[in-house]
This record gives C-alpha cells, sequence and structure tokens, in this order.
C-alpha cells in the first residue's frame, strides 16, 4: 500500500513534467516563419566583408557598415534613405513623423546638423512628405520627392513631384522639376546628372495595371523622355561612380524582378544586361569603384530583406550611342550576361528595402 | 510488467493531456470560428431557372468567397459592410487558383430584398445573404466563405511575420481612415507607402490594401492590390504548419469566420505550397470593360454590365 502511494506521488510530477514537456516540445514545432524575429545588425557579423563604408537602415536606424561590422549612429526616430554628399563627409535622411516627413543633413557619425525642410502641420491635408533626397555632383543641391503641390479635385491628390533646393538655403528657394500623372502616387527617385535629371514616374491604366518607367528631363518642368518601356516595369535606379552605368531592378508586369544594368551616356540607355531574375531585388547600389552592386532580397522563409553583394561582369558592349534607347516602345535589346554569383552579406536582420545603400 | 504498463500509460495520459492543452485554442476556435453554419436560400437566377449547388468533393474544385470587413468597431460585429468581396476557384489537383474581385459599389439586387450596393449584402443577412447575393448575380456556386476583421488581418500577418510584396507604385493618401486602436473612429490618417519589394508588416499591408482616396482607379486598384498581398500570404502560409494553428487562432479570435472546417483549414494550408504562382488568374471588374459609374438615391455607384460579367465569371467559375 505504502508502496502504491509512493508510485503515486513520484508519478505525479513525472506526468506534469512530461506534459509540459509535450507543451513545450510542440511549441518548438512552429514553423520558422512565426518564431524567427529578425535582429538588430549590431548583434550579427556579416558573412562577406564590403569594400569600403556602407549605410543602411532598419526599423527606422541608421547603421553604418564598415570594416566587416555594423554600429548604430544618429538620434533616434524614424529614418531612412540616407545619401552621402560627394565629399562623403556628410548626408541627407529621411525623418518621417506621424504624418509627414522632413529631410536633415547629418555628419557620418549621425549628428543632425540642419534640418532642411518643415513639412509638418496641424491641419492632416498640409503636411506633406519629403523621400528619395539625392545630392548633385558638385554637393550644393539636394534633389528629392515631395508631395507638393495637392491636386484637388474630389479627393486630394497626393503624389510626389521632384524639387530641388540649395542645401545651404532654405526650402522657400526650391524648384519644382517635374510634374507627375495624378492620382498615381507620382515621381520617385531622382538621381541629378549631367546635363539633366533621372527619374522614375509612375502611371495606372484603366485595366488597374501599374506601370514605372525611368525618364530623363534636361531641365526643370521640360518634357521628360521616357528610358524605358511602360511594360518593363523599371525602377530604383542607381547610377555609377562614373556616370556611365545605370542598375535598375524591373518586373516586367510580375511580381519578381530582374536586376538590370545599361549603359548610359547622353540622356539614353544602352543595351540592357540582366544579372539577376526571378527574386525580389532592391534598391541596388554602386560600390565605390563602380565594379559590383550591393542589393537588398529576402533570404529564407522569413521573408526578411537581406543585403547582397554583386560583381557586376565587364560589360561586352561598346558604349551607346544617344539613339539606342530612344523608343522605349521597342524591344529592348538584352545582351547575354556571364552567370553571376550573388554574395549574401548579412543574416537575420531586417533591413529596410525602400532605403537604399549609402557606399563610399 | 505492470509498473511499466502504469508508467506507460501515465506517460500517455500526461503527454496527450499537453497536447490537447497546446491546441486548445484550435478546439475553441473549431468551435467557435471555423464550421459556420450558413443557410442560403435556394438560388435562382434572373430568368428563374435554380442554379445547381453540388456540394464539391474532396480533391476536386471549390470556390470560396472571401470577404474583408469594414471596421468592426463602427457597427454592430454582425452588420458590418464588406469593404472587399473576392471570389477564389481553387482546384488542388491542376493547382490552379482564380481571384475575381467584386467591386463594393456595385449596385445589384440583394438576396434579402432591394437593391443597394453589394458591399451592404452582409450587414443585411450575414454571410449567408453575402453568399446568396454573389450566388444570384454572378451565377456561381459558392462553397464555403471566411470573414476576416481589419484588426485580424494585421494580426495574422504580424503572425506570420510579415509579407514581401513588390508595391507598385507609392500609395500616399490624406484621408486613410484612422480607426484602429483609437477612440474617435472617424477620422484621418495620412499614410505613405513607398514602392519597391519590401517586406510589409500587418500595419503597413493593411494600409496598402485599404487605401483608395489616391488611386485613379479609386477602389479597382485597391482590388488589385488586395489580391497581391493575398498571394503574397499564400506564399506565406506555405511554411507554416500544424504546430502553427493555435497561435493563428488565437491570433484571430473573434476577427474571423470561416464555413470551412477545420480539415479544409488544414488540407488548404498543405496545398498552399503546392500551387504554382504561374497558374494563378486575376480578374478585377474595372470601368468600362465590366461597370460603369453611375449615381443612384445620392450615392455613387457602379453599374454592372452584366454580359461581359457574366462571360468572364462563367470563364474563371465554370
Amino acid at each position: 500500500m505504502i508502496a502504491r502511494r509512493l508510485a503515486a506521488i513520484l508519478f505525479l510530477p513525472l506526468m506534469l513534467a512530461f506534459g509540459t514537456g509535450v507543451y513545450l516540445y510542440l511549441g518548438t514545432m512552429k514553423s520558422t516563419a512565426v518564431k524567427q524575429h529578425a535582429q538588430l545588425p549590431t548583434v550579427t557579423k556579416p558573412r562577406f566583408v564590403l569594400p569600403g563604408t556602407m549605410f543602411v537602415v532598419q526599423e527606422g536606424r541608421l547603421f553604418k557598415l564598415s570594416g566587416g561590422g555594423f554600429t548604430e549612429i544618429g538620434p533616434s526616430g524614424d529614418w531612412s534613405q540616407p545619401t552621402l554628399t560627394p565629399n562623403h563627409s556628410q548626408m541627407v535622411a529621411v525623418l518621417r513623423g506621424g504624418w509627414s516627413s522632413d529631410l536633415y543633413l547629418l555628419d557620418v557619425k549621425g549628428t543632425v546638423i540642419k534640418r532642411l525642410t518643415k513639412d509638418d502641420s496641424k491641419y492632416i491635408t498640409s503636411n506633406h512628405w519629403a523621400f528619395y533626397p539625392q545630392i548633385s555632383a558638385d554637393g550644393q543641391t539636394v534633389f528629392f520627392g515631395t508631395d507638393n503641390p495637392k491636386f484637388s479635385n474630389l479627393d486630394p491628390g497626393v503624389d510626389l513631384s521632384v524639387w530641388s533646393m540649395p542645401i545651404n538655403g532654405t526650402q522657400s528657394q526650391g524648384r519644382r522639376w517635374t510634374d507627375p500623372y495624378w492620382y498615381t502616387g507620382g515621381d520617385t527617385s531622382p538621381i541629378p546628372v549631367a546635363g539633366g535629371l533621372l527619374f522614375v514616374r509612375h502611371s495606372i491604366d484603366n485595366t488597374t495595371a501599374v506601370h514605372a518607367q525611368i525618364y530623363f528631363q534636361t531641365r526643370p518642368l521640360a518634357i521628360a523622355k521616357a528610358l524605358t518601356a511602360p511594360g518593363d516595369d523599371c525602377s530604383e535606379p542607381a547610377l555609377s561612380p562614373n556616370g556611365t552605368q545605370l542598375a535598375m531592378v524591373c518586373s516586367h508586369g510580375g511580381q519578381t524582378m530582374s536586376l538590370e544594368v545599361a549603359p548610359f551616356s547622353d540622356g539614353a540607355l544602352g543595351p540592357v544586361r540582366v544579372l539577376l531574375q526571378g527574386g525580389l531585388y532592391a534598391s541596388p547600389a554602386w560600390s565605390p569603384d563602380g565594379t559590383a552592386l550591393a542589393y537588398y532580397a529576402p533570404a529564407g522563409i522569413t521573408g526578411h530583406f537581406q543585403l547582397w553583394y554583386l560583381s557586376v561582369p565587364a560589360a561586352p558592349t561598346p558604349a551607346p550611342t544617344a539613339s539606342a534607347g530612344a523608343s522605349p516602345a521597342a524591344t529592348p535589346l538584352v545582351f547575354p550576361t556571364p552567370q553571376a554569383s550573388p554574395i549574401q552579406v548579412t543574416q537575420g536582420v531586417d533591413l529596410t528595402a525602400t532605403s537604399p545603400p549609402a557606399w563610399y | 510488467m505492470r509498473l511499466i504498463a502504469l508508467t506507460l500509460f501515465c506517460l500517455l495520459l500526461s503527454g496527450t493531456a499537453g497536447a490537447a492543452a497546446y491546441f486548445y485554442p484550435v478546439v475553441v476556435a473549431g468551435v467557435g470560428q471555423t464550421g459556420q453554419t450558413v443557410i442560403v436560400p435556394p438560388t435562382t437566377t434572373s430568368g428563374g431557372k435554380p442554379i445547381a449547388a453540388p456540394t464539391a468533393a474532396p480533391g476536386s474544385p471549390f470556390t470560396v468567397l472571401l470577404l474583408g470587413s469594414d471596421d468592426d468597431l463602427k457597427f454592430d460585429p454582425n452588420h458590418v459592410l464588406t469593404q472587399s468581396m473576392i471570389l477564389v476557384r481553387v482546384d488542388p489537383v491542376s493547382k490552379h487558383v482564380v481571384m475575381e474581385s467584386i467591386p463594393r459599389d456595385l449596385w445589384v439586387p440583394l438576396s434579402t430584398g432591394g437593391s443597394a450596393k453589394i458591399d451592404a449584402a452582409y450587414s443585411y443577412g450575414g454571410a449567408s445573404a453575402a453568399i446568396a447575393t454573389v450566388e444570384r448575380n454572378f451565377h456561381v456556386h459558392v462553397d464555403e466563405y471566411a470573414w476576416i476583421g481589419l484588426k485580424g488581418l494585421i494580426k495574422l500577418i504580424d503572425l506570420l511575420g510579415g509579407v514581401d510584396v513588390n508595391v507598385s507604385n507609392p500609395v500616399l493618401d490624406d484621408q486613410y481612415p484612422n480607426d484602429i486602436n483609437v477612440k474617435y473612429l472617424y477620422g484621418y490618417a495620412r499614410v505613405a507607402v513607398l514602392p519597391g519589394p519590401q517586406h510589409l508588416d500587418g500595419t503597413h499591408a493593411l494600409q496598402y490594401v485599404r487605401s483608395r482616396h489616391n488611386d485613379i482607379n479609386g477602389d479597382f486598384g485597391r482590388s488589385a492590390r488586395q489580391q497581391q498581398v493575398l498571394l503574397a500570404l499564400k506564399a506565406k502560409a506555405s511554411s507554416l504548419n500544424v504546430a502553427d494553428l493555435p497561435s493563428i487562432v488565437s491570433a484571430l479570435s473573434g476577427e474571423f469566420k470561416t464555413s470551412m472546417g477545420l480539415d479544409r483549414v488544414r488540407s488548404l494550408l498543405s496545398l498552399a505550397s503546392a500551387f504554382d504562382p504561374t497558374k494563378i488568374q486575376q480578374t478585377v471588374l474595372y470601368v468600362p470593360t465590366y461597370t460603369s459609374y453611375g449615381q443612384i438615391s445620392g450615392q455613387s455607384v457602379l453599374l454592372p454590365h452584366w454580359s461581359q460579367i457574366l462571360a468572364i465569371t462563367r470563364q474563371n467559375f465554370p
């Protein structure tokens, strides 16, 4: 009898422990997508050491990647889209508030030097967004996209136009460059280049299909010229440091992208080379020497965007002529490219794919 | 020998208890949220001929009516408008999926009587009225329905760790409804979802699929974005397993109802990974081909072009 009672006393905790164990074990069987969360870059070790220094963003925080390690820079806030001045001593970045965003000038340690725009207002429709800062080659002017003016019809049209303003001046000295298609979201990703401006224009047709095209424009509010066809859906342009190669991502109407490169000269694109296809490639940026690209793409089932590095094979063709990309409706020339092998740089982080890396 | 048998029995008992505790939320949801019984009135076409209502046999194609609600807190939970109605046909054998979005402003005869925008069907008579209205007007048989609230969508996407979407254009809106987790439900917020491939959490995914004021195609643009996020969710669902079900049903508590039983939900999860994205066909009933803008009783409505709508619907849902 005593033995039975003793056994019962011993069995109870054993059963409790086993039942709890089964419960906990089932919890560990959850799929990776559900149980795996992104880490801060600073607690991870990049798998590949990139040349130079790069600034990236995760969840509104600015990170510097240099010498194979991350450090966080900058004050708290919802920061994004850092872009460097030509001498790499300062950067302009976007600080997003609840209903607006502004451009700030910072040093490369993340200290705010100056607020460049003031887009917040207590009246909801008087707020503005400022995104996609890019600095001119002489370092004097910042180009950006902002929802100004707003189009008033039945609903307020909130579409980005490209503007420029002097970095050492005021917002009131700003100059509007582009006139977007209304109710499409507008024009994004400006890149000041010799002789004009590259940017992305969005359009929507009546079948609900959305198109993104890369345009070139020579002066403010001039007629812009499409460099890519509507069906190619190309966006997120990045110009090589010497200004001769344009990298871009194109969806061709699908849900996956291709990473493409084309020669750029005299406001025209040359034959396109497809470097990668079939993934979600975002925000390409050229290496300081112009021989490689960094971009974001998801790795694994969690879908968090990681940083990747891709060496760009030498172009097999001579520089383009001005007419090579003049007819965006024409079938694009695609040159075969030796298979490039991307290298995954980060793991376990969740970098903001709409903030292109700033790399020098 | 007896001791060994007793030990095994006790371990089996305690293991079963542990597993039962783990899956308890699923059982509760199984009772409360899945397997909802809907009584759909006999469906007839406008000519009075009854539509055959076969029950989908296991493995055969079936049609689900997906319903996305307006904010539940503004209304009685059982009388909400549906901001989103998508007919989905799933063919488990050919791995073929067809999606057809029904515009919320489509002016149709309701199964409960009278005519109204189709988004009112659910508010007047719940899922059965929404199904019957769709069946009568679109001449399709709906096998199942699934309803999800706004917060449910946010929670589901967050639970899955977000979704990967190629945002097609800047989605900017100065009149986005500010009605989630606030006291005053009728205010506005400004939202900006930037274009390009990105990882969206639940809140930003909802902004992407719900915003419509700055889209030249209004509700049609939003419908296309909803289908896009559904596909992203499908991709994410392909990685789930049975052990995820308790977390999912806990997250969706009160924010999800479906006529599907747990068995079908589970088999859909396992099917999700098998579908070929290139075999997914998407339709939006846009102006001017399928609908036209009109005014009825002071309301802006969409007037159906039934000949075109029925032709494409017959093609999508044979």
